[in-house]
C-alpha cells in the first residue's frame, strides 16, 4: 500500500476502494434478496458500516471475498431483524380495501398473459424465495458466484459439512419447486 | 450402484468433486438408468437456469449516492425511503414534524385530498393492497409544482423499482410544499405491462406564513 494513500482523506480512500466493488456487491445482494430495493438497501447499509473501517480496508489483500462476507452477515442480520419486526403485522391484511392492482393479470387471463407472468425468470425467483436465507446465500455464492465450499468455509466461518448440507437441501428444494417440464426443449443444458 | 446412492452423490458430480473412480461409477450408473439420467439432467438444468438469472440494472446514480451517503453523515438523511413493509419504521424516523397520517383508500375515485402547510414536511401514506406478491413493480411519482419529496429537492418526477407483498404495502411520502400548489400528485404503479394510477389533490395552507 502506498504511503500516499494512507495520507489521503478517508473519503477518498474509501471511494477508491469501494467504488469498483459496489456493482459486485449489488449483484450479490440481489441474488440474496431477489429485490432491487432490498439489494440497494443492503449495499447501502454495508457501505455505511464500512466507512469507519477504511483503515482496516486498506490492509485487506483480497477485498472482494471479505466484502462478500460482510454483505452476507448484514443480509442474515437484516432478515432476522425483519422477522422480528412488528411492521409486517401492521401492514399485512388490509381487509376490505379495494385492490388497486385489479387491472393486473390474474390466473383467468389469456394464455399469453399467463405465460408472461409465469415466465421462467419469475418461476426461478419464486423458487429461490422459498429457500431460507442461509440456503439462498450458499446457492448465490457457490453455484452462481463460483466460490468453492472450502473458500466459503473460511469466508463464512461455517463448517464444510454444514455448507454441504445447506447446498444439498437448497438444490433439492429448487428441483422440487422447479419441475423438469419448464426446462424442457432448448432450455435444458447439454452435458 | 443403486439409485439412492447416485442421488446422494449427485451434488459431488455436479461440482466435479469426485475422484476418477467415483466419477466412472456414477457415469456407468447414468448410462444404464434412465431415471437417474433424467434426475441428473434436471439438476444441471436447474443450476444453469439459476446461474443465468441476471439482476436488474442498478438505478442510475446509485453508486455515487451510496458512496456519498456512506461518507457524509448529512447525506444519509436524504436517503430515499420508498419501501414496502421494511421501510416503514425508517421512513417515520426521517419525517420532520408530526406525521400527518393520511391513509388513502386506494380507489381511483373520488380523488383524495391532503392539506400541506408551506415549508412543513408531512408524511402522506398510501396503502397498496396487492392480491399477490409482485416482483420489480415500478412506482412513478409526478409531483405538482411547488411540492417536493423530502430529500429530492427540485425533482418533479421520480421512479423506483420495488417488490410488493401480498396484502397491504405501505408507501410513505414525506412531502413538503414550497408554495401554492394547484395540481394533483400522480402516482403510477406498473408491472408486466399493466399499470394503475392514483391521484391525490394537494391543497396548500399558506396562512401560517403571515406570522413568520
Amino acid at each position: 500500500m502506498s504511503p500516499y494513500r494512507r495520507a489521503r482523506p478517508a473519503e477518498s480512500n474509501f471511494e477508491d476502494l469501494l467504488r469498483p466493488q459496489v456493482e459486485y456487491l449489488y449483484r450479490l445482494a440481489w441474488r440474496f434478496t431477489g429485490s432491487v430495493a432490498d439489494a440497494e438497501d443492503l449495499v447501502q447499509d454495508v457501505l455505511i458500516k464500512l466507512f469507519p473501517r477504511t483503515q482496516e480496508l486498506l490492509e485487506i489483500e483480497r477485498l472482494r471475498p471479505w466484502l462478500a462476507r460482510v454483505l452476507y452477515n448484514q443480509y442474515v442480520d437484516s432478515v432476522r431483524q425483519r422477522a422480528r419486526s412488528p411492521i409486517v403485522e401492521l401492514v399485512t391484511g388490509a381487509e376490505g380495501e379495494e385492490n388497486p392492482l385489479d387491472a393486473l393479470p390474474t390466473a383467468k387471463d389469456g394464455p399469453e398473459a399467463n405465460a408472461e407472468r409465469t415466465g421462467q425468470r419469475e418461476r426461478i425467483l419464486r423458487a429461490l424465495d422459498r429457500l431460507n436465507p442461509e440456503q439462498r446465500a450458499v446457492v448465490a455464492m457457490h453455484d452462481v458466484e463460483g466460490y468453492s465450499l472450502e473458500e466459503l468455509e473460511t469466508m463464512l466461518e461455517t463448517p464444510l459439512g454444514t455448507l454441504k448440507s445447506r447446498l444439498h437441501r437448497a438444490r433439492q428444494r429448487l428441483r422440487a419447486l422447479l419441475p423438469m417440464e419448464p426446462f424442457s426443449v432448448g432450455e435444458r443444458v447439454k452435458d | 450402484m443403486e439409485c439412492n446412492e447416485f442421488a446422494q452423490r449427485l451434488d459431488d458430480l455436479l461440482d466435479g468433486r469426485l475422484h476418477a473412480l467415483g466419477r466412472k461409477s456414477l457415469q456407468e450408473h447414468l448410462a444404464r438408468c434412465p431415471e437417474c439420467r433424467n434426475r441428473h439432467e434436471h439438476a444441471v438444468a436447474v443450476l444453469e437456469n439459476v446461474r443465468k438469472l441476471t439482476p436488474p440494472a442498478l438505478h442510475p446514480g446509485f453508486i455515487d449516492q451510496a458512496l456519498s451517503r456512506a461518507t457524509r453523515p448529512a447525506a444519509r438523511a436524504a436517503r430515499p425511503k420508498w419501501r414496502p413493509v421494511l421501510g416503514m419504521a425508517l421512513a417515520a424516523s426521517l419525517v420532520l414534524g408530526v406525521a400527518l397520517g393520511v391513509f388513502l383508500a386506494t380507489r381511483p375515485d373520488p380523488v383524495q385530498a391532503v392539506v400541506l402547510t408551506i415549508d412543513q414536511p408531512e408524511t402522506v401514506r398510501l396503502m397498496f393492497n396487492s392480491a399477490k406478491p409482485l416482483k420489480a413493480a415500478t412506482l412513478s411519482l409526478a409531483l405538482p409544482e411547488n411540492v417536493e419529496l423530502v430529500g429530492y429537492s427540485g425533482r418533479r418526477e421520480l421512479s423506483w423499482q420495488t417488490d410488493l407483498r401480498e396484502g397491504g404495502n405501505l408507501m410513505q411520502l414525506p412531502l413538503v410544499a414550497r408554495g401554492v400548489a394547484t395540481q394533483e400528485l400522480v402516482a403510477s404503479l406498473s408491472h408486466g405491462g399493466n399499470s394503475k394510477t392514483f391521484r391525490l389533490k394537494i391543497d396548500v395552507d399558506n396562512t401560517g406564513r403571515s406570522g413568520m
